[in-house]
């Protein structure tokens, strides 16, 4: 049963991929249709695989020597990734129905939409390391393909270039990471590698598990490579929603997730995991305070909350971790998708022109704020939970490792985050318009759409326990002492923990800021040189900018290769003969 | 002895098709190749080939070359060439000589013992996959032929390229 | 150092590859690439004949040369084919002014 719910989870957003790519006439409702059928076909599935998780393979089809089998185990990790992909995935396939409204080429929209749905689900399933990269190689190809949708756009092109050469430059860590495991291991097999990594000698690991860091770091946008997911943002909302915040940003902390069993003990790898994640959280968080975009703010917000996971993976709280991801999932998508029902209906991202926007769009008021409560972590809502369980985890680590500094900054960060918070809904929703923009509001789809991420919102905390009970299952994580504890248990840690009341503070410390801000503008101005740094984040941008610039005029220059004489042609097949040739006669 | 002449003689006809600019005196030098390296492969004992490479390489082929330049038509050669020969001859020395260290080194003795069934007892029994491939080849290549040349009227009509 | 019948077989089959290459690296007329692919299939069917006789199984070794002559024969056809149209569209056998791979 397993095994087939696992074919259909990425069987069936593939199949609708074709379906809809080869579609060839005009009629855009069927187009619609289509790919929400499938995608909440794929959906039902994911949530089914919830219900199946086991960690036994469930299906492994063979691929010869070379590759080992393509084999895809269900278990807990991989079906709460799974599970969260497909539902935002049919969720953002709603709402796209109406925000992508007579847009041209909804083929190609909609074709890699799916595509990607299924890679994601593919990616979080397979055992198989190097299939897990080339479902890795599938996600960035789609981000690019949708960053880069409006393909007359220039900033759009250039940002989903950006975005696809900063992550392959990461890619390049993990297809590393694969071969060592390779070699020493003789299979790509991961739950072999979980069970035993001492197969790998000692420096041999470390240069895999930084090699996997780097790759986690360039996929999740974290430091330094943190400067692609704001360019991304040209991308339709619906995409920024789906790819840029509830799943694929999140293969970076499921890949640091899935290897922290074998990786912790190699030395420094957890000190350079959470020092990360909090750089990150805190660079991140002080550009959203500067940012005027819509989008760019929800865009850091992601990295820094990205940030927090990844810090929590660095402090051993894996359990965590992903209840934050899952957390964040919920209500940054819901987030986004509010935003894009504010963008598609005022038409500018531009925030100083909204204001006031609250009277004529009072859904997508109330089910934005309800997101952002949650993204500052506000009790009740699910952030809140999960949050606080991270700061936990981290001040734990802490204590026990000397790095109680990082707890401090990460709080720090928590007040920061309901600053900007705070300042982007009032911005957008609240006060006297700035603009002359005429808002309406949520379509039908949207509505269909922001409903669920809002209930979500309210309640996903409840599934602690089951969350637990998930994760415990998996055998990885049982050595390293997850236990099933049921809802009731976390939350009463939570309550009783004193990072909280500290947490809750400098939360409320945040309010206060925000509300006395005319009072602080001495301050803001002692500051005001911080915000020109944030708002060039930090000179981040330009390192990435140099990046870009080479690889595309190294690329320039080895077109010269491609002469189309036959005679050079001809001398490189020979060349290749003598390497071979050489190889061989040395190599005995 | 006879080897050795043969060799050498097949050599000396494929360095001069490759060096003669005139394009029907090189058609020529491959045919000699070819008759030379007919008379080789039966003395290695495989009549069979050495009659099919006699008809084939020395008479298809060269009657082949001879009518494509004939209709080509022969134009002045060019001498430069595009790549700087020691480049090439370094290519190729390197090539030739790792593959002789390769296979000279090791002693290669010639026996010829047991038996074996007949050549057209393998051609068809073990070996049909190859001959309906060959058939299919065959096909391919008359239907190549066809469509390419059947291009000229129309081409002289409207001058453009279609193919 | 005597030399015996196999060896110079094999310093048949380097020489022909070797000058088969050599003529692909060098001419720049379409229908002399054709003679040296020609001689370069020669090599590779003599390799395999001699292969065959020194396993005993000259048939297996003549057939698939067989296969190699068939072949090789209609990529000659083909290849001449298309040289006397790329003469009659283009006017020039020249390998150098045929390319049309631009910036």
């Amino acid at each position: 049963m397993a095994g087939v719910l696992v074919l259909l989870t990425i069987g069936l957003p593939w199949t609708g991929a074709l379906i809809v790519a080869g579609y060839n006439g005009n009629n855009e409702r069927l187009q619609h249709g289509l790919a929400v059928v499938f995608s909440v076909l794929a959906g039902a599935a994911g949530l089914g695989l919830l219900t199946q998780a086991s960690s036994s393979v469930t299906i492994s089809l063979p691929a010869g020597g070379v590759f080992g089998d393509f084999s895809f185990v269900a278990d807990g990790l991989g079906v709460l990734l799974a599970a969260i992909a497909a539902v935002i995935g049919s969720l953002a396939v709603i709402f796209s129905v109406d925000y992508m409204k007579g847009e041209a080429q909804l083929g190609r929209f909609y074709a890699f939409v799916l595509f990607f749905i299924g890679a994601m689900a593919g990616l979080v399933l397979t055992s198989n390391l190097l299939l897990m990269f080339v479902f890795w190689e599938i996600t960035a190809l789609c981000s690019y393909a949708l960053i880069s949708f409006h393909n007359d756009d220039p900033k759009a092109v250039a940002g989903g270039v950006k975005a696809l050469i900063i992550t392959q430059v990461g890619g390049i860590g993990l297809l590393g990471g694969a071969l060592l495991l390779f070699s020493y291991q003789k299979s790509y097999d991961i739950s072999t590698f979980l069970a035993n990594p001492s197969v790998l000698p000692g420096n041999i690991l470390a240069l895999m598990a930084f090699g996997c860091l780097a790759a986690a770091a360039a996929k999740s946008a974290q430091f330094p490579f943190q400067t692609w997911l704001p360019d991304a943002m040209e991308a339709p909302t619906p995409i920024s929603a789906l790819i840029h915040a509830a799943t694929m940003v999140n293969a970076g902390v499921y890949l640091l997730a899935r290897f922290y069993p074998a990786f912790k003990d190699v030395p420094g790898w957890s000190q350079t995991v959470l020092l990360v994640g909090m750089i990150t959280a805190i660079l991140a968080a002080v550009m959203a305070l500067v940012a005027t975009d819509l989008k760019r703010v929800l865009a850091y917000s992601t990295v820094s909350q990205l940030g927090y996971m990844v810090y929590a993976v660095g402090a051993g709280g894996i359990f965590a971790a992903q209840f934050h991801l899952l957390s964040h999932a919920v209500f940054k998508a819901l987030l986004f998708l509010g935003a894009g029902a504010v963008i598609h209906s005022v038409g500018t991202r531009d925030m100083r022109q909204m204001g006031g926007l609250g009277k004529q769009m009072p859904l997508v008021r109330t089910v934005f704020v309800i997101g952002a409560l949650a993204l500052a972590g506000l009790p009740i809502l699910n952030g809140f939970w999960s949050k606080e369980l991270v700061l936990e985890a981290g001040l734990v680590f802490g204590n026990t490792n000397g790095m109680v500094w990082a707890f401090g900054v990460m709080v720090f960060v928590a007040g920061l985050t309901t600053l900007y918070t705070l300042r982007c809904v009032w911005m957008v929703f609240y006060g006297e318009p700035r603009g002359h923009l005429h808002g309406h509001d949520a379509g039908t789809a949207m509505k269909v759409a922001l409903v669920p991420l809002a209930f979500g919102t309210l309640t996903t905390w409840l599934l602690a326990g089951p969350l637990s009970q998930l994760l415990a299952g998996v055998p990885a994580f049982e050595k390293i002492g997850l236990d099933v504890q049921s809802t009731w248990f976390f939350l009463g840690e939570v309550l009783g923990a004193p990072a909280t009341l500290i947490t809750l503070g400098v939360i409320g410390l945040g309010i206060l800021t925000w509300y006395m801000r005319s009072n602080l503008k001495a301050a803001s101005r002692a500051l005001g040189g911080v915000s020109w740094a944030a708002g060039n984040s930090f000179g981040f941008e330009a390192i990435n900018r140099a990046v870009v610039w080479v690889t595309q005029s190294a690329a320039e220059e080895l077109r010269e290769t491609q002469t189309g004489l036959l005679n050079w042609n001809v001398a490189g097949i020979l060349a290749a003969l003598v390497i071979v040739l050489v190889v061989l006669v040395v190599g005995g | 002895m006879d080897f050795a002449l043969i060799v050498l003689g097949c050599l000396i006809c494929a360095v001069f098709a490759i060096r003669t600019q005139r394009l029907l005196i090189s058609a020529l030098w491959l045919a000699g190749a070819s008759a030379l390296t007919a008379l080789l492969l039966y003395l290695l004992g495989a009549p069979e080939i050495a009659v099919i490479e006699l008809s084939v390489g020395a008479g298809l082929v060269t009657v082949l070359f001879v009518f494509a330049i004939n209709i080509a038509g022969e134009e002045i050669p060019i001498k430069q060439s595009i790549m700087p020969k020691p480049l090439a001859w370094l290519l190729i020395a390197a090539a030739v000589l790792l593959l002789g260290i390769m296979v000279l080194g090791p002693q290669l003795s010639r026996v010829l013992t047991g038996s074996e069934p007949g050549f057209a007892a393998i051609l068809w029994n073990d070996r049909l996959l190859d001959v309906a491939l060959q058939v299919v080849l065959i096909f391919a290549g008359v239907l190549g032929v066809l469509g390419l040349l059947s291009d000229v009227k129309k081409i002289s009509k409207d001058g453009n390229n279609e193919h | 150092m005597s030399i015996n019948a196999v060896d110079l077989v094999v310093i048949l089959v380097l020489g022909l590859l070797g000058v088969g290459f050599y003529g692909l690296l060098i001419t720049r007329n379409l229908i002399k690439v054709v003679v040296a692919l020609q001689i370069l299939v020669k090599g590779a069917m003599v390799a395999l004949v001699l292969a065959g006789n020194l396993s005993h199984q000259t048939n297996l070794g003549q057939s698939l040369a067989v296969t190699v002559i068939v072949a090789d024969t209609i990529v000659a056809v083909i290849g001449l084919s298309l040289a006397v149209q790329v003469r009659r569209h283009f006017g020039t056998l020249d390998i150098k002014s045929l390319t049309t791979l631009r910036r």
